[in-house]
């Protein structure tokens, strides 16, 4: 049961996090994708259990715009923040 | 990705480019007013240029997809429009010596604007829910204050300009206040932090358009302006924000190779 909602949380912060960056434009959904693969062999979806990936990645692309891009991230999972692991994938990539 | 080195290495190349074109046409400016209005002539084609073929890059690689890909059509329609404006009004007058303030050239730079607003919308709009109302309303507050004296200048003038020219006159600062609202908007919005200095270009080329109208329109209408005037040099300098903040895009985002599915969840 926990894990069924835990898988379920992620599909919701992967789908967020795409949202986001597609409702920008492809190139920079592609550009995400790519350099998480790049620098930490990973995809979207294991951003939930690594949050600092996803961090350090838009902080990259981004400079310090990042904050937008998160901030942008944050409002899509609102009204999902109140669940723990949310609310902590949520301030991790605001670090 | 851009590393340090070549993020540095983009700012000294615009600085380099904006000292290169601001001291050239200072320096034109001692040789004589046909030297300088030469100069700056045959500065803005090259510039215009530029950003249309910079334009078309970074449009082909956005190809339409979310609010970013249709910002950049948009803005491909902005650098085409002011590009055969610039290039009619140097026609007019280097080859024909003609006045070329009213010329046809007017209506390529105003059908720019509609284009320059869309793009500064369609670029906001994935960020549209951190847009408060309070900061719309500070953006059209600043806004209005610089729209209220250039709108008194227009009507309280002793310029030996024509209505039709004078009434063009006004058309543009009423273009740039609706143009500056959103582009205030966007810099509060990227600079919060210490925001990546290249993308805020673009945003920061508008403000500089707007303020070298304004300058344009006061000089214009106290009849001291002439092609070279140093308020040119802003213009020419808004061309190369913009030409930087494309450039800063496509490499950001240039072609990456094929993405593997594993990354859609669902």
């Amino acid at each position: 049961m926990n894990f069924e909602k835990d898988q379920l949380r992620k599909a919701l912060v992967s789908l967020a996090v795409e949202k986001v960056l597609f409702d920008i434009g492809d190139p920079v959904y592609e550009k995400v994708i790519k350099q998480l693969s790049k620098d930490y062999d990973c995809y979207l979806p294991d951003c939930y259990e690594h949050p600092e990936y996803l961090n350090k990645v838009l902080k990259k692309i981004f400079g310090n715009s990042y904050v937008t891009i998160v901030q942008a991230i944050k409002k899509e999972l609102d009204e999902q923040i109140i669940e723990k692991p949310i609310e902590i994938f949520i301030s991790t990539i605001s670090e | 990705m851009q590393s340090n080195f070549e993020r540095v290495e983009e700012q000294k190349s615009l600085f380099a480019c904006l000292i290169i074109t601001g001291l050239g046409i200072l320096v034109a400016t001692f040789l004589g007013k046909e030297m300088v209005k030469m100069v700056t002539d045959l500065t803005y084609i090259p510039v215009a240029g530029m950003l249309v073929v910079f334009s078309i890059i970074i449009s082909a690689r956005f190809r339409k997809t979310g609010n970013h890909g249709k910002a950049w059509l948009l803005f491909t329609g902005l650098a085409i429009s002011w590009f055969i404006a610039e290039t009619t009004w140097t026609i007019y007058e280097l080859v024909y010596h003609l006045n070329p303030f009213p010329s046809p050239a007017d209506a390529f730079y105003l059908i720019g604007y509609p284009f320059l607003f869309l793009f500064t919308i369609h670029y906001l709009k994935p960020f549209k829910k951190l847009i408060s109302k309070k900061l719309i309303i500070s953006a059209v507050l600043i806004t209005i204050s610089v729209l209220i004296p250039s709108l008194y200048m227009t009507i309280e003038n002793n310029s030996n300009e024509s209505k039709f020219a004078i009434i063009l006159g006004a058309i543009y600062p009423i273009e740039d206040s609706i143009v500056l609202v959103p582009a205030i908007i966007g810099i509060v919005l990227f600079f919060r932090g210490e925001v990546n200095f290249l993308w805020t270009l673009l945003l920061i080329g508008i403000l500089f358009e707007v303020i070298a109208d304004t300058g344009f329109q006061y000089f214009t209408l106290n009849n001291s302006y002439y092609t070279g005037h140093p308020v040119d040099i802003l213009f020419i300098w808004s061309y190369i924000m913009f030409s930087f903040g494309v450039y800063s895009h496509i490499k950001i985002f240039k072609k990456e190779t094929k993405i593997k599915e594993s990354n859609k969840f669902v």
